[in-house]
């Protein structure tokens, strides 16, 4: 199996179902369909968690009143109800959506950023370097992840940089593979040489050559990452750490949801459903954008 | 049972890329008698490999094939899947081109063989067996009964190449097609591949197709050439014919383009000039105008008609060559 | 096959290769290489625990101890349970301990490291074990099914479920699952746990939420997988037209020639996807109140308990290393280029 797809898929990340081969057969509109439709729906959930609560008439998240706990869905002023403590369901939500988003997006930037130079320096290097960052990483890989993020978490306390830092740990290492054998792949090309004969130094080589060609694979991967890095926060929520309550994130919000679960049901559901349509979403358009540019 | 064992007739093969439509071979009409060799001839892109596929349904599935393809009387194109299956290494066989390839890397070789003898008849195993041994034989692999337990990455690219004969001769078809089958050999392995390819059609009474860009090697094996370019069969003749009295501008230049022992050392090669065109675009005139050292405004505007100018040879140009060629 | 490029103890593994050829085979020299190169990566892993747990903020001498303890007090456990003496040493301290299984003690029950193991682990193994083998038996046939005919209505209804099931946060299944099972339909239990000594019926009762909580995404992302592999193979590779070209049905094509090569690639997926795995098996098991190693991971983190977590973290760490290596080892032996070594002529 190339080099590739295993790299995307050694975190644990994303389908790694090649579409391209099956689109080809299928004709170009199927193409188009794949990407349309999921990128309006992440710009719609992003626009909601992040632009609705500016301009459109959203109750604070936090501080509900307690006269107002647990009202049902539909009433007056709270369309999807209240929470035990009065909070607005509707606005914990978005504003949940938001930290979700926030810390998703953090991470995978650290990844891209950190993991994409860390691969692409190796790559470019190679030798016993290359052997050496590799490995480091691999001890990265191999140690159970997410046991890391709680150790980290726990030690750090539960705060949202703090679980954007635990789930770097993450992120960085899965994209530095997916950088380094892309930069593999480009260091063969003939455009590379030239420049390297033409004496191009070091961080120019990386930055002016490698970079732009290495980020749309990057970027597309960083969009199949989205959806497993946002359930890792809610399991990072679900043992304590993650969003300190009671400022909501979709993750935090399905963990404490759990305690009232037989009594009612919808302080699990509506936040697990809002993760699960973002999450499809996001999957959805990574693997669109891979089947249309038919990068690996 | 006619003469002929495989008529083509007319055959066209679309493939729909995206939006577009390709036409990968165009108006081809060819027959091959029993026992008779056939050499389709051209370079890549002619549309040889495909218009072979064709016969045997091998073609994707974004392929559309119309026009005509007897073989033994029964009419190929448009056949159903079933039957098809009927036909494959039973009645036409093919050998291909990349022996490394072509075979599965994780299955034995004497497993590979085998399925191809049980797909047609039902033998045990031990039966299979034994056939698979003869058929080694009859390919001339030595240590043939170790061959059989050994994987096709412990075999030398000659010898893969034989296993692939072996295989496709499993079911004693009555056609059969070498796709390019000893380009990817040394030229020593590739003579004696083609020796034995002969013997073997000798001796079995089949008929053989060989594709290939080598008109050389099509001058020693073949009775009858058919030259490609563009998706069309552009000349036809029994091979005598075709060397002695060249029609075609553009099997002159392949004729010219082979080197040869008496011309000086260092003598640059005639290679054609020019690309092969974009199959993509179909312009009208004769495909080989940008190229042909004949060409006049008329090739331009108005493709010839590929017709039988003389007894037993035919081609399309309007302004073919008239001298010899001697080989 | 696994990226890490070459090997720092490339000189070392030279010399096992050729002791590998000497004593005849490729594969052994293949399989030393190998752990030789897995060597490294396991002192890193267990460094990296080792340092990650020492840098929990909060003294463990001072949980013990509780909040009224004095300075002098928490001075005097600290030298008792080693824990004044300079990192690297008690890095190696451990670790040769540990290798040997002295895991040490429980800070907080006393119990020994290596007997709370004992009877953590299976439990775990079950679980995992249970998933894993019953999503991979699924996915082959659902997958094979989908590559038969790609875009048909069985691959279009397969991919569309498999993708929805790879979107469900387990724990969130794992909830959903509880809520119709367990609180509505009242047919299987949200907690607790029954070893298969006891008890094989009920043993399988408590096991089914947990396991298609864990199994789902797995089946589903298995099946993905092998389908694209299996058209890879399918329409790619010229094996296959070969095939074809003897006249072999499409499935059996599909099945005896497909599968096979696409099987292979699976197995190294399937061994670097082990690290995540481990990581939900802890959330399910907080959900579901087994009494396996997540859980008593989860415990010892609130309790500072150090040996425990060290412990756990060196097992967890261990494991994922030597499943790596044994699927690479199984790759070698099962690919015959590998196994049988380069062609005789």
């Amino acid at each position: 199996m190339a080099d590739l797809p295993s790299d995307l898929v050694v975190a644990g990340v994303a389908p790694a179902a090649d579409e391209a081969a099956v689109a080809r057969a299928g004709g170009w509109w199927r193409g188009r369909l794949g990407v349309t439709v999921p990128a309006v729906m992440v710009a719609l959930i992003f626009g909601l968690c992040f632009i609705w609560p500016i301009i459109g008439p959203v109750p604070p998240p936090t501080g509900g009143n307690i006269l107002n706990a647990s009202l049902p869905a539909f009433s007056p002023g709270h369309f999807l109800g209240t929470d035990p403590v009065g909070n607005d369901e509707w606005s914990r939500i978005l504003y949940g959506g938001r930290a979700s988003l926030e810390i998703a997006l953090a991470v995978q930037a650290i990844g891209i950023v950190l993991g994409g130079l860390i691969g692409a320096i190796a790559g470019y290097l190679g030798g016993w370097r290359d052997a050496t960052i590799m490995r480091v990483l691999d001890v990265f890989i191999a140690f159970p992840g997410l046991v890391l993020a709680v150790a980290i978490a726990q030690g750090l306390g539960p705060s949202e940089l703090h679980t954007i830092w635990a789930l770097s740990f993450f992120s960085v290492p899965a994209s530095a593979r997916i950088s380094r054998a892309a930069t593999l792949q480009l260091r063969e090309q003939t455009f590379m040489t030239a420049a390297r004969l033409s004496g191009t130094s070091f961080p120019r080589m990386v930055i002016g050559h490698i970079a732009p060609n290495i980020v749309p694979q990057l970027l597309t991967y960083a969009l199949l990452g989205m959806g497993i890095i946002m359930i890792l926060e809610g399991a990072l929520s679900f043992v304590g750490l993650g969003v300190p309550p009671p400022a909501p994130s979709w993750g935090n919000m399905i963990a404490q949801g759990q305690s009232t679960i037989s009594a009612d049901p919808r302080y699990v559901f509506l936040p697990s459903a809002a993760l699960f349509i973002t999450v499809v979403s996001f999957n959805l358009l990574g693997e669109g954008l891979r089947a249309r540019w038919g990068t690996q | 049972m006619s003469e002929c064992l495989l008529e083509v007739s007319d055959l066209r093969v679309d493939f729909r890329n995206g939006g577009q439509v390709v036409r990968a071979v165009d108006q081809l009409t060819y027959s091959v008698r029993r026992g008779q060799t056939v050499a389709v001839i051209g370079e890549s892109g002619s549309g040889k490999t495909v218009s072979s596929r064709a016969i045997m349904g091998l073609l994707p599935p974004t392929a559309k094939v119309t026009g005509s393809i007897r073989f033994d009387d029964i009419e190929m194109v448009g056949l159903g899947e079933k039957a098809m299956r009927g036909q494959r290494g039973c009645g036409v066989a093919m050998v291909f081109q990349d022996p490394t390839r072509s075979l599965n890397p994780t299955m034995r070789i004497g497993a590979q063989i085998r399925e191809a003898i049980q797909t047609h008849e039902k033998a045990s195993r031990g039966a299979a067996h034994d056939r698979a041994l003869e058929l080694l034989e009859l390919v001339r692999l030595p240590a043939a009964q170790e061959r059989l337990q050994q994987y096709p990455h412990q075999l030398s690219g000659g010898m893969r190449q034989r296993v692939m004969i072996a295989i496709a001769l499993a079911a004693s078809p009555k056609l059969l097609i070498a796709d390019e089958a000893t380009t990817a050999l040394d030229v020593t392995t590739q003579a004696q591949i083609m020796e034995l390819l002969r013997d073997l059609q000798q001796r079995l009474g089949m008929a053989l197709i060989m594709i290939s860009h080598d008109l050389g090697l099509a001058a020693s094996f073949a009775d009858e050439v058919v030259v490609m370019y563009a998706g069309r069969a552009v000349e036809r003749a029994p091979t005598s014919m075709l060397f002695s009295h060249v029609r075609m501008p553009y099997t002159r230049a392949l004729l010219d383009a082979i080197p040869r022992l008496e011309n000086a050392s260092h003598a640059p090669l005639a290679a054609v000039p020019g690309q092969p065109p974009n199959m993509a675009l179909r312009e009208p005139g004769c495909p080989f105008t940008p190229r042909c050292p004949n060409s006049t405004d008329k090739c331009r505007s108005q493709a010839p008609a590929f017709e039988e100018h003389e007894p037993g040879h035919l081609w399309a140009c309007w302004h073919p060559c008239d001298d010899g060629v001697r080989l | 096959m696994s990226s890490t490029s070459a090997p720092l103890s490339a000189p070392l593994a030279a010399r096992a290769g050729r002791a590998g050829r000497l004593a005849g085979s490729p594969t052994l020299a293949f399989i030393v290489r190998r752990l030789l190169a897995a060597i490294p990566v396991l002192f890193g892993v267990t460094f990296l625990s080792f340092v990650v747990m020492n840098s929990l903020p909060g003294d463990a001498a001072q949980e013990l101890l509780g909040a009224q303890a004095t300075p002098a007090e928490i001075h005097q456990l600290e030298i008792k349970l080693g824990l004044d003496k300079p990192f690297l040493t008690r890095y190696w301290d451990w670790l040769h301990q540990a290798v040997i299984g002295h895991l040490g003690h429980s800070l907080s029950s006393g119990q020994s490291v290596a007997s709370i193991l004992g009877s953590d682990l299976p439990v775990t193994f079950e679980l995992v074990g249970f998933a894993f083998l019953v999503s991979l038996a699924l996915a082959v046939p659902l997958a094979l099914v989908s590559a038969r005919k790609p875009n048909g209505v069985a691959d279009r209804l397969s991919m569309m479920f498999s993708m929805a099931g790879l979107s469900i946060a387990p724990y969130v299944l794992a909830l959903v699952l509880v809520y119709v099972f367990a609180v509505k339909l009242n047919v299987l239990p949200a907690l607790g746990w029954v070893p298969p000594g006891q008890s094989l019926g009920q043993n399988i009762r408590y096991l089914i939420l947990p396991a298609v909580s864990i199994g789902l995404g797995l089946l589903c992302f298995y099946t993905r997988l092998l389908r694209a592999d299996l058209l890879e193979q399918m329409q790619g590779e010229d094996y296959v037209v070969t095939a074809r070209a003897k006249g072999v049905r499409p499935w059996r094509v599909l099945t005896r020639h497909a599968l096979r090569n696409s099987l292979f690639g699976l197995i190294t997926v399937v061994a670097l996807n082990l690290g995540t795995l481990l990581g939900f098996t802890v959330v399910i098991e907080d959900i579901f109140g087994i009494p396996g190693i997540g859980h008593e991971l989860l415990q010892a983190i609130d309790n500072r308990d150090i040996p425990v977590i060290e412990g756990i973290v060196f097992v967890f760490a261990v494991i994922v290393v030597l499943l790596n290596l044994a699927a690479d080892v199984l790759y070698s032996v099962l690919d015959p280029r590998i196994r049988y070594g380069r062609p005789t002529e």
